[in-house]
């Protein structure tokens, strides 16, 4: 397949491919929001003592998807804001939030594929699902015209597939099968750094024979691995229906709903970045506090811990207590210190510039340390192109700026601001240091909002024309 | 260089809101940020940024065209210094007074005019001259327009057109005689005003200048332009750190070749040189050509930014310098050329965007 633009961005502390254990914690803060949910909707009281795996709080929004309790404990909801606190973990025998007999009331309501379905949403293996187009959770009970699975992530730092994957083979290729039996024809589309590997082989004889899977090679630059732009390199439109997007740990997520019926509550996330003294892989559950990751893993004293990766994580705010249901990653970078003396004539050996205008442009590929530092004061665009250059969705970032600081937002529309997979590379290599990424993300909320609003008043006025049509039929009965 | 900080910290306040001296605000913070990386942080994500900046982009400029400032030194002496010392004063003046104007910081861009600018005059050129055109050309090329950044014309033409259209006399006898020997004029001050004909005028008359002499730059020309050996490695290193993009030099340089190549053979162009390759070559080093395909086509800002606009952007230039270089009463036209060619761009850039934005329909 053939990508535009990209750009990889190496920075130092990148962690290695095991997976540590954290010692069991004593208390565990559940936060209510995470990137995709809120769960407003709490199932439990104060003070309740809980199973594991049982639903403490649904996402009313998003099909209903639960917060599970990752262990025993009593619940406290007043002691931390927006958490839900579990006290006295203990590690007992889990259990799933959903009786044999339910399950047999929805088999014979919607059949095995509807069963499986109820399966997965309860069992927390649902939220690792994706609609490729949008990036939100799919309906759970709708049909994908494909599915794309990915065992990459390129953004530094995100887990690694390699990492989860280890020993865990076969689970993951029994997943695929149980994913393949949610569907009628439609394809899953396997993608892999290398499908000459070792690990592809492998994968390539547990499924041989199934013509549903396709294995799809793709370049290692990020952002490659991003849903919508594989959607689209392979030829899905988003009018053709929703397509399924997931990772390596939802593919083993629904291996344990659906073969074990248990429910999903380990993660494994990465932590890495500079800040980090050994940047390694761990397996927490939701809750985990991270005042205790902090503890054993952060270095530096001035840092900003941000869950995801450097390009689109969110920065924790001093109130996030525990990893959240969807973090995929925790990234370290130490604060900007020092200000640097005659940056701009420096040679620049050890730091990495998207175009070759340093010394280290003659020097191969390093991981450079890098800091929050706008590196530059904000000016006018110059029009230097880069921003498009660099683009993976193939839009003209620099364009939509423009259109935006004259308010034209038909143009921003044509200009298809929707295409944007907000991977955050045209502010990167901005040398003006305009903050395109946010731009673009606030004009495509804007457009949403005005198309919403549009839709709104034609359901109306649609309304206002039926109950004028019903008055008029009426009077012209009692007539 | 602690004790600088400590020094600009010190006197930050002076210059703030409420400070005695704040109209001075953006010359105190372009001084500052000379000196220091500014203390500004990342708000959300990318939480990281690359390392270049506006200032690195610009001094990627000004490397590139040492080479030349230092034949110019060579060629025609040491009064050279002067004239890039009043570009800078005269110039940066005014950027300095638009800067307070408009409460902006004073922009980099202005430190590649001051140096372009005196490259593309004739070496005798009174000093005063030099001051009044590059105040014209910053004020009227750029800071009329917003500043850089959202000027549509190259400041330094527009005040070397402003000369040549003002002083034509003047312009046209401040030519010199270049140095030659070990050390040039690199010991003497101020060249004899003996004008000496450029190779282009010298070629009206019928006499033929040395294509060697042409690539090794000591004939008569405006002051940085004559070495076309100097311009192309300057040029050269300009592409490969991607601060210019090769498409306008490439168009340039080629549409004016192949134009120039068709004319001769059908015997509208005269040939100074014998064979076919090299008489189309001997234009090519002839003039600002070579000057302006690499360091004034190449502004980002005032050429179009995609990239297939670049191309027909420089198919402008090179085919505008042909017709009036061969068909007009001027010997030299790549400064028109150019400045036509920063009229276009827009318009260029709105075509392509326009069949890009076309093709998006149909996107996802």
């Amino acid at each position: 397949m053939k990508f535009r633009g990209g750009y990889n961005i190496h920075l130092k502390g990148k962690p290695d491919g095991a997976v540590k254990v954290m010692p069991e914690p004593a208390i565990l803060h559940l936060p209510l929001s995470s990137e995709r949910f809120t769960f407003s909707d709490i199932q439990v009281q104060d003070g309740q003592k809980v199973h594991a795996g049982d639903a403490l709080a649904k996402d009313p929004d998003n099909h209903g998807v639960p917060l599970l309790a990752p262990r025993a404990g009593t619940v406290r909801l007043k002691v931390a804001e927006n958490h839900i606190v579990l006290e006295d973990v203990a590690q007992l025998e889990e259990r799933a939030d959903i009786t044999e007999a339910q399950l047999l009331h929805v088999e014979k309501q919607m059949g095995v594929s509807g069963k499986k379905r109820i399966q997965l949403l309860s069992l927390g293996a649902w939220q690792f699902f994706y609609d490729a187009f949008t990036g939100a959770l799919p309906d759970p009970l709708g049909t994908p015209q494909a599915v794309i699975v990915s065992t990459l992530s390129l953004e530094p730092y995100m887990t690694r597939g390699d990492a989860q994957l280890q020993k865990r083979l076969l689970n993951f290729t029994r997943g695929l099968e149980h994913l393949q039996s949610l569907l009628e024809y439609q394809p899953i589309y396997l993608v892999m750094p290398d499908i000459t590997s070792e690990f592809a082989t492998l994968v390539r004889n547990q499924i041989r024979g199934y013509a549903w899977a396709k294995m799809l090679e793709i370049p290692l630059t990020y952002p490659y691995d991003n849903f919508a732009i594989l959607a689209r390199k392979l030829g899905l439109r988003s009018h053709g229906g929703p397509v399924w997007a997931v990772r390596t740990e939802g593919v083993l997520a629904a291996d344990r709903a659906l073969t074990l019926t248990k429910p999903c509550t380990v993660r494994i996330i990465s932590i890495g970045g500079i800040g980090v003294n050994a940047p390694t892989h761990l397996k927490v559950m939701p809750g985990y506090p991270l005042k205790t990751i902090k503890e054993h893993y952060v270095s530096e004293p001035a840092v900003r811990v941000i869950s995801g990766g450097i390009l689109t994580g969110e920065t924790l705010a001093d109130g996030a207590l525990g990893i959240d249901t969807e973090c995929r990653g925790i990234t370290v970078l130490p604060e900007l210190q020092e200000r640097e003396f005659l940056g701009f004539i420096r040679p620049g050996w050890n730091r990495r510039c998207y175009s070759p205008s340093y010394l280290s442009a003659l020097r191969m590929p390093f991981s450079e340390r890098l800091t929050t530092a706008l590196r530059g004061e904000g000016r006018p665009c110059v029009a230097c192109n880069y921003c498009e250059e660099v683009c993976p969705a193939g839009i003209m970032p620099y364009l939509i700026h423009k259109y935006l600081y004259a308010d034209l937002i038909e143009e921003v529309e044509q200009a298809r601001v929707d295409l944007c997979v907000e991977c955050g590379l045209c502010s990167y290599v901005c040398p003006s240091k305009i903050d395109l990424q946010t731009q673009l993300i606030d004009a495509k909320a804007l457009i949403e909002k005005e198309k919403e609003e549009i839709r709104q008043e034609q359901l109306r006025q649609e309304e206002a024309r039926k109950q004028e049509e019903a008055r008029k039929q009426s009077e012209e009965k009692t007539e | 260089m602690k004790w600088l900080l400590k020094v600009i910290d010190a006197v930050r306040p002076t210059f703030e809101e409420g400070g005695k001296l704040r109209l001075l605000n953006p010359v105190f913070g372009a001084l500052e940020h000379f000196f220091f990386a500014p203390s500004t942080t990342t708000i959300a994500a990318p939480h990281v940024r690359d390392p270049m900046d506006l200032k690195r982009f610009m001094s990627m400029a000004i490397i590139s065209v040492v080479p030349c400032a230092l034949a110019a030194l060579y060629f025609f002496g040491l009064r050279f210094i002067a004239m890039v010392v009043v570009s800078y004063a005269a110039g940066l003046t005014v950027e300095a007074l638009f800067a307070m104007i408009r409460k902006e910081g004073i922009n980099e861009g202005f430190f590649v005019t001051g140096i372009l600018y005196p490259l593309i005059l004739p070496p005798n050129l009174p000093l005063w001259m030099v001051a009044v055109g590059v105040a014209f050309g910053v004020f009227v090329g750029k800071e009329l327009f917003g500043g850089t950044g959202r000027n549509l014309f190259n400041p330094a033409l527009v005040g070397r057109c402003f000369l040549s259209l003002a002083y034509p006399k003047t312009m046209s006898a401040s030519w010199a005689e270049p140095g030659q020997g070990l050390i040039g004029r690199l010991l003497t001050w101020n060249v004899d005003a003996l004008s000496s004909a450029t190779p282009l005028a010298a070629a009206k008359q019928g006499e033929t200048t040395s294509f060697v002499h042409m690539f090794l730059g000591n004939v008569s020309g405006s002051a940085g332009e004559t070495s076309a050996f100097l311009i192309i490695l300057g040029g050269v290193f300009l592409l490969l750190t991607r601060v210019a993009n090769w498409r306008s030099v490439a168009s340039v340089l080629g549409s004016f070749a192949v134009l120039t190549g068709v004319l001769m053979a059908r015997g509208v162009v005269s040939e100074p040189m014998p064979t076919i390759f090299g008489s189309v070559l001997w234009h090519v080093f002839a003039g600002g050509l070579l000057f302006g395909a690499f360091f004034m086509a190449t502004d980002p800002v005032t050429s179009p930014t995609t990239n297939t606009g670049k191309w027909f952007y420089g198919i402008v230039i090179g085919s505008v310098t042909v017709l009036i270089r061969n068909f007009t009463g001027y010997v030299e036209g790549v400064t028109f050329a150019i400045l036509l060619g920063n009229i276009v761009a827009p318009v260029l850039d709105e075509i392509v965007v326009a069949v890009r934005i076309r093709r998006l329909r149909s996107e996802g």
